[in-house]
């Protein structure tokens, strides 16, 4: 295809007519210029990166997981794969990736000079280790180089170089609680958080034994195991290495609702801050993640696809939303939907019926199939195609709504 | 777009926003004269923040309801869109309209208050390349004072047809940008000029073009002849009750032609012929603006020239000749018209509109050096052959886009600071 040649002009930089708001509050001893946090992951591994992802308006940057000196890392390349859905691309990422090849020494390094050159920013590094004088040696050193917090990976799902190999620590409730002790222990300065895996029976359990351990707060959670897919033709799933593939820990889009679920089970049950992240890319994300409990809202999937520019759109569209809920602070936000989730029996019983407004009906009849195969075949088919609900047979089980391809066209109301 | 296509609803603009594919260093940017960040405001769309995205396009173009709505995209940023490499550009300028009417719905974003860095500047003419350079004067702090002999808007609030930009759309702009620097409505004549000249630390002369260039033609004075800036300024005053009769007749060949053609059809004329010499290659017209005269009715004649205007008193048609494009080239490189002997006929007519082009109106305009196309000459900082003086949009490279005249406005602004700064 013949294009317009571009020619790139004398661009001066744009000056900013609009006022940024502050966005900044407390949360775990420390000031935060904002909600959002570089997630420990590629992007946050080497120095330049980081650098730049500061100095675009992230509030702060939590190093890719660190060991001890001498830990072999042993990479497989290609470590990336993605689930795309229904055209769209990286719904949800999977990765093979493992902790970061910097040994302790490099990220001591890496703090302190990001802490000098940002000394209002966030510097966080997360570490992982086996035995106890490793965790509380990594612990003692990252203090010292000035961390502002300690994030301790207790849940990479892909490969473990734990004692342990094969299983998440955060999936041993004794486990986790001892570790988490270890840790603390060590920590004289900085807050600790105790980074869980929602891989498992009760989150619940495991959250209690992280408390227990008097660690400072939990980050909820990590990616989830996944297996990407499998090639039909060769039967090799994704990622593929030579003929062989594992599974993957998989973010993004995809994994959000399931994040939101574990966040708001903790912060239901158990009295201690937590960390979001997985599965947030924009400012509404951070929004519910905060509702349901979360104090910041780690990002990594949606940097690694869009870069940090989305920096840019978190921030305005947090400032505009908070405006228009006339909130002082992000705080205004912190655990609002938190009373409005109940167990299932606490449910109001009310008789609910689909309608659906005629006048934005696009007479697709997708309501109308649905209904007819998944639902109740209570909606009818019409010679004008805009379909009718059967007010006897409909039970309002709200599958119409959802299918509809019109905003707001069907909707659930009390039938009186 | 004209008023009958409809602005998206929130569900489209985020369908489409989602295709965008969120290049890095977009084409799309670096094609909008005014550098608008388009990956930015529409992925804004896309997450819901409306508000954000308008604030992006207004901090880089201050005509943003006005561009959103007539911009040339197919010239601009869409003939770059990277989408359409795998099917269809971004509906961008649909986008961006979506977002600053949205804005303009409800109430403006509060704006930060401007820095005061002393000096005061004369801008005279309130088109869009002096409501351009007036405002970015203003965000870098500068005092600015806007001349114009009529009201602010210019060519858009002037001769761009009703059907095409709507007065609410075009005040919307305005009621947002007017109060960052004090109107005055005054005509800037030659002598008045050498007063600012004394009383200002510099001038930015937005004048515009605004003179019918005549065909010079026997007949072009016979009632019923209308040079076409005269004809669209008359029919957005006059709207529905001008009369043009049932046959016009409009000489042209480029955009201006096409928004009077279509304007006559809209008036109730039966029958609308728009004559030109060359053929439709060679038209220097918008896609957009070629459609809507089409499906207003109006027939094109390529290949015929005007010979003559002729009636008694009150015109009743127009002589034409045939033509045949020779081998040779003129300097815009199109092939050179050549008239058949033989082939005259006439074209009845109860309304001839000439639409040949423009010149500047402005007197002041001899003090300056010219181009050879008769603009005003300027260097790269947009100063003109007088020192402190600098000018910009049509009257520096002749009819253009809208967008072109707010950038001329914005960076002759830059230019004009740096100096200002330098100077005690």
């Amino acid at each position: 295809m013949k294009k317009s040649k571009v020619v790139s002009e004398n661009i001066y930089s744009e000056i900013p007519i609009y006022p940024q708001r502050d966005l900044s509050y407390d949360f775990l001893g420390l000031h935060w210029e904002n909600p959002f946090i570089l997630a420990a992951a590629p992007s946050t591994d080497e120095l330049d990166i980081v650098r730049r992802g500061l100095q675009m308006g992230w509030a702060g940057a939590i190093l890719k997981t660190t060991s001890i000196e001498g830990n072999i890392v042993d990479l497989a390349y290609p470590m990336m794969s993605t689930f795309n859905h229904d055209g769209k691309k990286l719904f949800g990422m999977g990765n093979i990736d493992l902790i970061s090849e910097h040994h302790i020494d490099k990220v001591e390094y890496n703090v302190r000079k990001l802490k000098k050159e940002f000394p209002e920013k966030i510097i966080a590094a997360s570490i992982m280790a086996g035995r106890k004088e490793d965790w509380q040696r990594l612990v003692e050193r990252l203090e010292k180089a000035g961390v502002d917090f300690i994030e301790c990976s207790f849940s990479c799902p892909q490969g473990n170089i734990g004692e342990d190999p094969g299983k998440m620590l955060a999936q041993s409730i004794s486990a986790t609680e001892l570790t988490a002790k270890w840790v603390k222990e060590a920590a004289r300065r900085v807050p600790v958080s105790i980074k869980i895996t929602p891989h498992v029976t009760d989150i619940v359990d495991v959250a209690k034994a992280v408390k227990r351990s008097g660690a400072d707060a939990l980050t909820a959670a990590n990616s989830l195991q996944a297996l990407m897919g499998v090639d039909i033709k060769t039967f090799v799933p994704y990622p593929q290495l030579n003929g062989k593939s594992t599974y993957s820990g998989m973010t993004g889009p995809a994994i959000k609702p399931l994040t939101l679920r574990t966040i708001s089970e903790i912060a239901r049950n158990v009295d201690i801050p937590i960390l979001g992240t997985g599965g947030a890319s924009t400012w509404s994300d951070a929004v519910e993640f905060m509702a349901v409990g979360a104090g910041v809202v780690q990002y990594c999937t949606a940097v690694m696809h869009y870069g940090f520019r989305i920096i840019d759109d978190l921030k305005s569209g947090m400032s505009h939303y908070l405006d228009e809920m006339k909130f002082k602070s992000v705080k205004d936000i912190y655990r609002k939907a938190l009373p409005h989730i109940a167990t299932h029996d606490e449910l109001p019983r009310r008789k609910i019926r689909s309608h659906i407004n005629e006048a934005t009906c696009i007479q697709c009849e997708a309501c109308y199939l649905a209904c007819r195969d998944g639902g109740h075949m209570a909606i009818d088919r019409n010679p004008n195609r805009i379909p009718k609900v059967d007010w006897e047979r409909c039970v309002g089980c709200g599958l119409c709504e959802h299918v509809c391809p019109v905003d707001g066209c069907i909707e659930m109301k009390v039938f009186k | 777009m004209t008023n009958d296509q409809i602005q998206m609803t929130n569900q489209q603009a985020r369908v489409e926003a989602e295709r965008c594919l969120q290049c890095f260093d977009a084409p799309c940017v670096q094609a909008c004269p005014t550098h608008i960040q388009i990956p930015t405001f529409i992925s804004m769309i896309k997450s819901g923040n409306i508000r954000g995205a308008a604030e992006v396009v207004k901090t880089s173009n201050a005509m943003a309801n006005v561009c959103g709505k007539i911009c040339p995209e197919e010239v601009y940023c869409q003939s770059v869109c990277n989408r359409a490499n795998e099917d269809t550009p971004i509906q961008i300028r649909e986008l961006h309209f979506y977002a600053t009417q949205s804005e303009a719905r409800k109430k403006f974003s509060q704006v930060k208050p401007f820095p005061k860095s002393g000096k005061q500047v004369a801008v005279i003419g309130g088109g869009p390349t002096g409501i351009g350079c007036a405002f970015e004067l203003a965000k870098l702090g500068r005092e600015v004072t806007l001349f114009d002999r009529k009201v602010l808007g210019g060519v858009p609030k002037n001769s761009i047809p009703s059907f095409r930009l709507t007065e609410n759309e075009l005040q919307d702009d305005l009621k947002f940008l007017s109060t960052y620097f004090s109107v005055k409505k005054e005509e800037i004549t030659d002598v008045k000029f050498s007063q600012l000249k004394n009383k200002f630390d510099a001038i930015y002369l937005g004048v515009g073009l605004g003179k019918d260039r005549p065909l010079g033609l026997k007949g072009e004075n016979l009632s019923g002849v209308y040079p076409v800036l005269k004809f669209l300024e008359a029919a957005k005053v006059k709207q529905k009750k001008m009369s043009v009769g049932k046959k016009v007749v409009v000489v042209g060949g480029g955009n201006v032609s096409l928004d009077a053609a279509a304007t006559a059809k809209r008036l109730g004329a039966f029958e609308v012929i728009l004559i030109y010499r060359r053929s439709e290659a060679e038209m220097k017209v918008w896609k957009s603006e070629l459609e809507e005269a089409r499906k207003q009715g109006v027939e094109i004649r390529f290949m015929t020239n005007p010979l003559e205007i002729v009636g008694t008193k009150k015109v009743s048609g127009i002589k034409c000749r045939r033509t045949t494009l020779s081998k040779k080239k003129d300097e815009s490189g199109r092939p050179i018209p050549v008239e058949v002997k033989g082939s005259d006929f006439i074209l009845e007519a109860d309304t001839v509109i000439i639409a040949i082009g423009q010149s500047i109106a402005s007197d002041i305009v001899n003090r300056f050096k010219r181009n050879s196309k008769g603009f005003i000459a300027v260097d790269k900082n947009y100063q003109t052959s007088m020192k402190s003086v600098f000018a910009g949009g049509d009257a520096i490279s002749g009819e253009g886009t809208i967008v072109q005249s707010v950038a001329h406005g914005k960076q002759a602004a830059h230019a004009i600071h740096k100096i200002l700064a330098g100077k005690k």
